[in-house]
């Protein structure tokens, strides 16, 4: 029988405890330096994409609800290398696409072509094309439906529901 | 320097010992010190106080950096851990990490742990089921492990008496095989699992399906608001620690109530090494602990003392407790210490739809589902495997949008919400046979970093689990089917032992000393003043979630305990 013994990073493991524990820290970081992984202009494509996959309309749209910010978290912390580098590429790509049929960064383009470019990239073919739009359309509907706006004034979660009603009629309308 | 001695001994004396302040701990505490026993509560982690430590418990979902799922760097550090469902960003911090707390495994096996004051009761499913008379006479009817010592009518009067002060939300079903107990008003069945609950009754005599019976204060009566506790918000996040106290935990509810009555010492980061032995006295005298900050070793004295460190560390304090009357563990002369562990098994779930009932849905949120009791070999033996499983069983109305195209169209059709037709689910939860060859043992070279042997854990399924697996999904299909479910898919997860956290056995009860460690009153035979009421103690698993048993058996056995102290019998 095959004996399987974690032991390694025990020593850290026991720093740790003297120090500030690992619990402790983490889930009250709002600083966005922590996120690391892209280049500024990377980062202000990347926005730009996201508001234009949910833009603006009469509520705010993702660009301005911070989604961009998630996005790159979740790519930075949360995915190998391999999906990072895709990621990234992705982003260039959209980039050069832009200078190449419209002679201007991703940034500096209007918001219909903006919409004009995602929409080539989402009828791409090539596979890491694919994985890209795909992880970055998933990613921004997740951050931008788990925004506080969204939650809060448009699908209005309830943190204390104090009930449960096993049987209720649909809501119409 | 002698009185000092004296005096420092004196101070480290009380009347009882707890090991470990989790589900069962807890209670033995809160029943030792109503009774006034002056009781030492050794817990291994940190200390967790009801509210304050519950760092997360009033975050709202964007608080959470990556909407409650957890960075690689953490899942890849933590693969057993990772496993488990209730680990995730908002409760991480109740989890012990895979290589701070390594072990060995003989075969794959995933043990999850909490060390911390409460231990894992701040994250238990609080699924609360009584046995019945049908699962104590398991071991005895099919020929497997030894018989059980105690019968139901032995236990009824204390599930009595914890469920009406930990609160347990059910409905008096009046069904033999789940007998009902001191129930809080029982959660809504929503349409389709009444539905489904009626199309079971019709079909089959002896099936059933009914809404579960759960730790949670639907009505809370006076004796839960004298805890500090009130009624549960149905917020459905109770692993961060729940500030209401809506559920039971030792840390919402023992612990602060044992520590009102002016007899606890409460002392964290307090790793038990062993329990004392004293050769000339020949009886134990108390408990050997290791400081997890300074690894400095002491002792505590007690007349008796309660092991409940979770069924896996109780069977490595045991094992680690050696004299020379008790070579191999203490109590240990049958020589089954650490033998006979069992599990459940729940590897295999089934799901599907159902199509009735569109113009209904649910409102708010529940703590709780349904539960399809054990149904198979209660009366009779009458498959190719021994015993049965229970089940699970919820319905959900699917709600989703259209995620097609991008732009404004999206985002028009993410804000507008549809309607599906309802899922159904169910996941089955096998009663396992305890067997000589699942055990687990203390390695003879590899040590933690407190110096303690490492436990090898060397515990699978078998064959009869294997047989389980294919007659549920067989069986519920069928329900499933013949309740006009459809698109029914079966799934066999394949989860290692362990991952149901449902670990027990290893210090069993029985009658013989020669074939057990603990007698009628969970008392080692051999050491009397030492009583093991958590997970170790089980003789045979049956099929209910176990955590209401630990805490039934912990009262009954102080109960039993300080009696015989007063009586100076031990």
């Amino acid at each position: 029988m095959e004996r399987r013994v974690a032991l390694k990073g025990m020593a850290a493991a026991m720093g740790a405890m003297v120090s500030l524990p690992a619990w402790a820290s983490g889930w009250n970081d709002t600083s966005l330096g922590k996120v690391k992984f892209f280049a500024p202009d990377q980062a202000e494509t990347l926005k730009g994409a996201v508001e234009a996959i949910i833009p603006k309309t009469d509520t705010p749209g993702a660009g301005e609800l911070g989604v961009a910010t998630f996005v790159q978290r979740m790519v930075t912390d949360c995915y190998d290398k391999k999906v990072q580098d895709t990621f990234a590429k992705g982003i260039d790509n959209l980039d050069a696409q832009s200078k190449k049929a419209f002679q201007k960064s991703f940034t500096e383009v209007t918001k219909a072509q903006q919409l004009q470019l995602l929409q080539e990239v989402e009828k791409s073919t090539d596979p890491d094309t694919k994985s890209f739009f795909g992880l970055l359309k998933s990613l921004t509907i997740q951050g931008y439906m788990s925004s506080e706006y969204v939650m809060t004034n448009l699908t209005h979660f309830e943190f204390i529901p104090a009930r449960y009603h096993g049987c209720v009629p649909v809501a119409k309308g | 320097m002698a009185n000092f001695n004296i005096d420092s001994q004196k101070a480290r004396t009380y009347d009882a010992i707890v090991i470990g302040s989790g589900i069962s701990g807890g209670w033995s505490a809160k029943e030792l010190t109503e009774k006034g026993l002056k009781t030492l509560v050794l817990e291994r982690g940190r200390d967790v106080q009801h509210i304050t430590d519950y760092p997360t418990t009033n975050m709202q979902p964007w608080e959470f950096d990556h909407r409650e799922r957890l960075p690689k760097e953490v899942t890849d550090a933590n693969p057993i851990a990772s496993r488990c469902y209730n680990f995730k960003e908002s409760s991480q911090h109740f989890f012990v990490k895979d290589n701070e707390h390594p072990y060995v495994q003989e075969k794959p096996f995933d043990w999850l742990r909490g060390y911390q004051v409460g231990g894992k009761s701040l994250l238990w499913a609080r699924q609360t089921q009584r046995w019945s008379q049908f699962d104590f006479d398991g071991p005895a009817r099919d020929k497997f492990a030894v018989e059980w010592p105690i019968g139901y009518k032995d236990i009824a009067p204390w599930y009595s008496h914890v469920e009406k002060f930990a609160g347990i939300t059910g409905n008096k079903d009046g069904i033999d095989t789940l007998p009902d107990g001191e129930f809080l008003k029982p959660h809504d069945l929503n349409c389709v699992e009444k539905y489904f609950k009626e199309q079971v009754s019709k079909q089959y005599k002896d099936r059933h399906m009914i809404i579960g019976r759960a730790a949670h204060l639907t009505d809370p009566q006076q004796i839960h608001l004298d805890q500090g506790r009130a009624q549960c918000q149905s917020r459905t996040i109770c692993e961060r620690g729940c500030p209401f106290g809506g559920y039971f935990s030792s840390n919402a509810s023992t612990i602060p109530w044992a520590m009102k009555t002016g007899n606890m010492t409460l002392r964290p980061h307090s790793v038990v090494h062993s329990v004392i032995y004293d050769d000339k006295k020949q009886k134990v005298t108390g408990v050997r602990v290791i400081d997890a900050n300074t690894k400095e070793m002491m002792e505590f004295y007690a007349t008796i003392i309660f092991v409940n460190a979770a069924a896996l560390n109780t069977n490595l304090i045991l094992m680690n407790s050696i004299s020379t009357r008790f070579p191999n563990g203490l109590g240990n002369d049958s020589g089954v210490l650490g033998k006979y562990v069992a599990f459940h098994n729940y590897r295999a779930s089934i799901s599907g739809e159902y199509e009735g009932f569109l113009d209904s849905t649910t409102d708010g949120r529940r703590p709780n589902s349904g539960y399809i009791p054990r149904f198979r070999n209660v009366y009779k033996q009458e498959t190719d495997f021994l015993r049965g499983y229970a089940a699970g069983f919820g319905a959900n109305r699917i709600t989703y949008s259209d995620p097609a195209n991008i732009g404004e169209s999206l985002k028009a059709s993410l804000l507008e919400k549809k309607y599906g037709n309802w899922s159904v689910g169910s996941h089955m939860m096998g009663e396992t046979i305890p067997k000589e060859s699942n055990n687990v043992a203390l390695d003879t070279n590899l040590k933690d970093a407190y110096g303690m042997p490492l436990l090898k854990i060397n515990v699978g399924y078998d064959d009869n689990d294997e047989k389980m697996i294919k007659d549920y999904i067989e069986q519920v299909t069928e329900m499933f089917t013949n309740a006009g479910f459809k698109n029914i898919r079966a799934h066999d997860g394949h989860r290692n032992p362990g991952n149901d956290i449902h670990e027990m056995g290893g210090v069993r009860m029985g009658k013989d000393p020669k074939t057990s460690m603990l007698n009628e009153w969970n008392q080692l035979h051999a050491a009397k003043n030492v009583f093991v009421t958590d997970g170790a103690s089980m003789t045979s698993t049956s099929t209910q979630n176990p955590s209401l048993t630990y805490m039934a058996f912990s009262a009954r056995s102080v109960d039993h305990a300080v009696k015989q102290m007063k009586a100076k019998n031990l």
